[in-house]
């Protein structure tokens, strides 16, 4: 029981620039009036990339019956890719009033015994937490019989956010995995990458450049990622938190623990993209590698500049609202300026103080910050003239409606947007979107309407 | 009728294809007109729906939940985040009915919905949904029961002209639409019951409304006990049936295991040309019944040297082995999502309920797949051809306009496989 980790200590984390003024916890979801995955999702997005471990959900049908095969978290893996595959006890009705653990432990068995996996990630959900199964136990077990770690990850959906589902899984990664491995050698320049998942590749639009650097990633949470490597993570000379404030207490813990510093960093658009290599390079604190590295920055500027030339004069005078969450709402703002659109609005009504503070600096005095943008859009794109709309499918009749082109920007995504390279993905679907007569034929009136 | 396995029989499910209860309810609510389905659990329950039917139907899909925390789980019968969540919902919108379906966490608490539903003050049908029971088709026929029993209201009258069709879960919008006209092509005003085929069958809106979007309007909902002639499609929809009797034991009731291929077509015919005392049907349909003819001869040659794999729902599964193995399809092995008495009547060597591991280890037993997203990956690793139907079915846009049933769908369904069974003899493996 002791290695279960504290919730009320989680929510409260140290490093977050927004726990000081916090009205209440993270975590109090209203009846009625919530939306967005639980703390299981959470884990589970945390997790699941390391395709050579089995992820088992100890728990009934929709956790993972909804949910597999949902995320193109790409693996280079040469075995069989378990990312891609569902495994659930499935508990029934018989389990519920008797107890789910020895289906659990049976469950292992087969998995060990027919995927030979390099590590099994236990899920305990709603359901099994309040059952009671002893998953540590059964885990513990489990691990003296097959010789792999076996990691209990208590991450039931009902103790609250996908975020604190991400520091759950982060927890037991700390707990159950980091510093159980040596490394077979290590260099001065051995970095972790936190909370990258590899969604679509996009670590690797970026991952060349600090190899040719002469970065190592020694291990990832967890895109792309082996258990072997993670298991020393604990040898690394820097942790690199991406894009998520999520995990922020698992390299915060690090460099308590194994006095390992860290850095937070972006790889959305060119210039949160040259800034985080420079800023890794920065932080291993080594003059020649900085020096490097501002090369590289330079060329792969240069680079990209001379492809995005064609798409600039299609983007030239071209004006966007963007209608999105979180930290998207800066990140992607950022992105489309250095493609050369102007971002006139961007929604704020979820983003945080300091995602606020950053959209500001990003859209500049001018810059519109919704926070009711599913009222204020139509207004702002007939008084701004706008001629893109970014947002979620709900929005889409508002840009039919003012026959503006529309992106769905919380469609899953196929190819990566993320790095240097992703950039011309984005310039490439952004154009089609502007280009599209679609939005125009299809608000086309109809014969019998006056 | 060949081998059935009604049970899984590992202490897991590998690759799993079971969807749940809940969701089943919360897409059965959809059917209904400006209803909010209101999921009694987990945020991540409701969360996980939500993103699962949005990626299937490429809709905006309303559904909201209780929330229920570890705390509330504890310290909460349900009536305090249930009568919250209503009270929230309807600060901002105002729908015509609330659709309160549990799921495992809350059944597991034990939770009484009825109770509850006696002390919110707003129009609320309620199911019991858990989802470590049944699966998508018995959640959805357990709400369109729970929406009869507590919104029809009794009758002895009967107006000769009015059915009612109750359509099993896998019956795609546009399918719901194809049966509702075939029938009324007989002279019949007919209600569905849900009716999927004017909320999610992919229509520009004007608004994208918070609520469900079209569908059978609950005031239709409560005059259906004064039809003449209810129809059941799938065994799932049976209780329903029942339930529909009870309001009224004048109405007759007739049902269709599916509605697919020549002969199940033929008897609904059947079933129409007697209660509108007709001798023959519309010339249309006796057009599409010489197309489906044809369509068989066509596609026989094909089908004929084709081993198929289906997988999905009972109700779905009896319907495309009937229409499959009517043109001479072997259907070797029928993979189902649970056990249902429609199990019995699949016209297959093999019957089982399992996972896609199960079907993955008889990858000798057929050559072809018709079944959902997840068979994707398992008829590429294999060299199968593949044939995607069914819950969910994320790669492809149009869903909701498929059409596989009655003389028409039946013509098009089989062109479909046999060509899908042409190009996998033809591509290099």
């Amino acid at each position: 029981m002791a290695q279960k980790p504290k919730i009320r200590e989680l929510l409260d984390e140290s490093a977050c620039a927004h726990n000081k003024n916090k009205k209440s916890a993270c975590n109090a979801p209203t009846p009625g009036a919530t939306t967005g995955g639980c703390a299981f999702e959470g884990a589970q997005i945390s997790l699941f990339p390391y395709a050579d471990a089995a992820h088992l959900v100890h728990g009934p049908m929709t956790c993972v019956g909804a949910s597999w095969e949902t995320r193109l978290t790409h693996t280079r893996w040469p075995g069989r890719d378990l990312t891609q595959m569902g495994f659930t006890t499935g508990i029934s009705t018989n389990d519920v009033v008797f107890g789910g653990e020895e289906k659990l432990r049976q469950a292992i068995d087969y998995i060990v015994k027919h995927y030979a996996p390099e590590a099994v990630f236990v899920y305990s959900t709603c359901v099994t937490a309040m059952i009671g199964d002893d998953i540590d136990a059964v885990c513990r077990q489990a691990e003296q019989t097959h010789g792999i770690p076996m990691v209990p990850v208590h991450a039931p959906g009902f103790v609250g956010s996908k975020n604190l589902g991400s520091r759950l899984a982060g927890e037991a990664v700390l707990t159950h995995l980091i510093g159980t491995r040596e490394p077979e050698n290590t260099t001065p320049f051995d970095i972790n990458l936190i909370g990258e998942y590899n969604v679509t590749g996009d670590m690797w639009q970026y991952t060349p450049l600090l190899e040719e650097l002469g970065i190592r990633v020694l291990s990832t949470l967890s895109g792309d990622g082996r258990v072997a490597n993670i298991r020393s993570a604990h040898r690394a000379n820097l942790n690199v938190l991406v894009c998520a404030k999520s995990l922020i207490s698992l390299p915060r813990k690090m460099q308590e623990r194994y006095d390992i510093p860290f850095i937070s960093v972006s790889f959305y658009g060119k210039r949160d993209t040259s800034a985080s290599i420079l800023a890794i390079a920065t932080a291993l604190g080594d003059a020649e590698l900085i020096e490097r590295t501002k090369k590289l920055i330079a060329r792969e500027e240069d680079i990209l500049d001379k492809k995005l030339a064609p798409y600039r004069k299609v983007f030239q005078g071209k004006k966007a609202v963007l209608n999105t969450g979180g930290n998207k709402s800066w990140s992607i703002a950022s992105a489309l300026q250095d493609l050369g659109l102007e971002v006139v609005a961007t929604s704020v009504k979820k983003a945080t103080e300091a995602d606020k503070e950053k959209a500001r600096e990003y859209l500049g005095e001018k810059g519109i910050l919704m926070t009711n943008p599913g009222q204020e859009q139509a207004k702002i794109i007939d008084e701004t003239g706008a001629h893109l709309l970014l947002a979620g499918g709900r929005s889409l009749f508002t840009a039919i409606k003012k026959k503006i082109a529309f992106a769905d920007v919380n469609q899953e995504k196929k190819k990566s947007y993320g790095g240097y390279g992703g950039l011309i993905n984005l310039a490439e679907d952004l154009k089609n979107s502007l280009q599209n007569p679609v939005f125009n034929n299809v608000a086309r009136r109809a014969p019998w309407e006056k | 009728m060949g081998k059935i396995t009604r049970r899984p029989t590992k202490p897991l499910q590998v690759n799993p294809f079971r969807l749940t209860q809940p969701m089943g309810a919360a897409l059965a609510f959809l059917g209904i007109d400006r209803c909010m389905p209101l999921m009694h659990g987990g945020m991540g329950c409701t969360s996980f729906t939500k993103v699962f039917l949005t990626r299937h139907f490429c809709e905006p899909i309303a559904i909201q939940t209780t929330a229920v925390t570890d705390v509330t789980a504890v310290l909460d019968g349900g009536d305090g985040s249930i009568v919250e969540a209503v009270a929230n919902i309807t600060k901002k919108v105002t729908p015509s009915l609330i659709g309160l379906h549990s799921t495992g966490l809350t059944e597991t608490k034990g939770d009484d919905l009825r109770g509850v539903a006696t002390q919110v003050d707003y129009p609320l049908v309620y199911v019991h949904s858990t989802d470590y029971e049944g699966g998508l088709e018995s959640g959805w026929g357990k709400t369109t029961k729970a929406l009869i029993e507590q919104l029809v209201e009794p009758t002895s009258r009967t107006r000769t002209d009015k059915v009612v069709l109750l359509p099993h879960v896998s019956l795609t919008p546009i399918e719901v639409e194809k049966v509702k006209d075939f029938i009324a092509l007989f002279g019949f005003e007919v209600h569905a019951l849900p009716d999927l085929s004017t909320s999610l069958d992919g229509h520009l809106g004007e608004k994208q409304s918070a609520l469900s979007n079209g569908g059978i309007s609950v005031e239709t909902i409560k005059g259906l006990a004064d039809a003449a002639l209810v129809i059941s499609v799938g065994a799932s929809m049976q209780p329903s049936a029942a339930a529909l009797l009870k309001k009224n034991s004048e109405i007759r009731h007739r049902h269709c295991a599916h509605l697919q291929g020549l002969e199940a077509t033929d008897q609904l015919v059947a079933t129409l040309l007697e209660a509108n005392g007709r001798e023959k049907p519309p010339a249309s349909v006796i057009r599409w019944r010489k197309r489906l003819q044809d369509a068989m001869l066509d596609s026989h040659f094909s089908l004929g040297q084709t081993r198929v794999l289906l997988v999905g729902e009972p109700d779905f599964l009896a319907g495309a082995g009937q229409v499959l193995s009517e043109a001479g399809t072997k259907i070797t092995l029928a993979a189902a999502t649970v056990d249902s008495p429609q199990l019995d009547t699949i016209p297959a060597d093999e019957v089982m309920v399992g996972d896609l591991e199960d079907a993955e280890a008889r990858q000798a037993n057929y050559d072809l797949i018709v079944g959902n997203y997840h068979t994707e990956a398992l008829a590429h690793r294999c060299n199968k051809g593949l044939v995607l139907r069914g819950y969910p079915n994320w790669e492809i846009v149009g869903n909701q306009l498929k059409n596989d049933l009655l003389y028409e769908g039946g013509a098009y369904f089989l062109c479909e496989v046999a060509n899908a069974a042409e190009t996998m003899r033809a591509a290099p493996h």
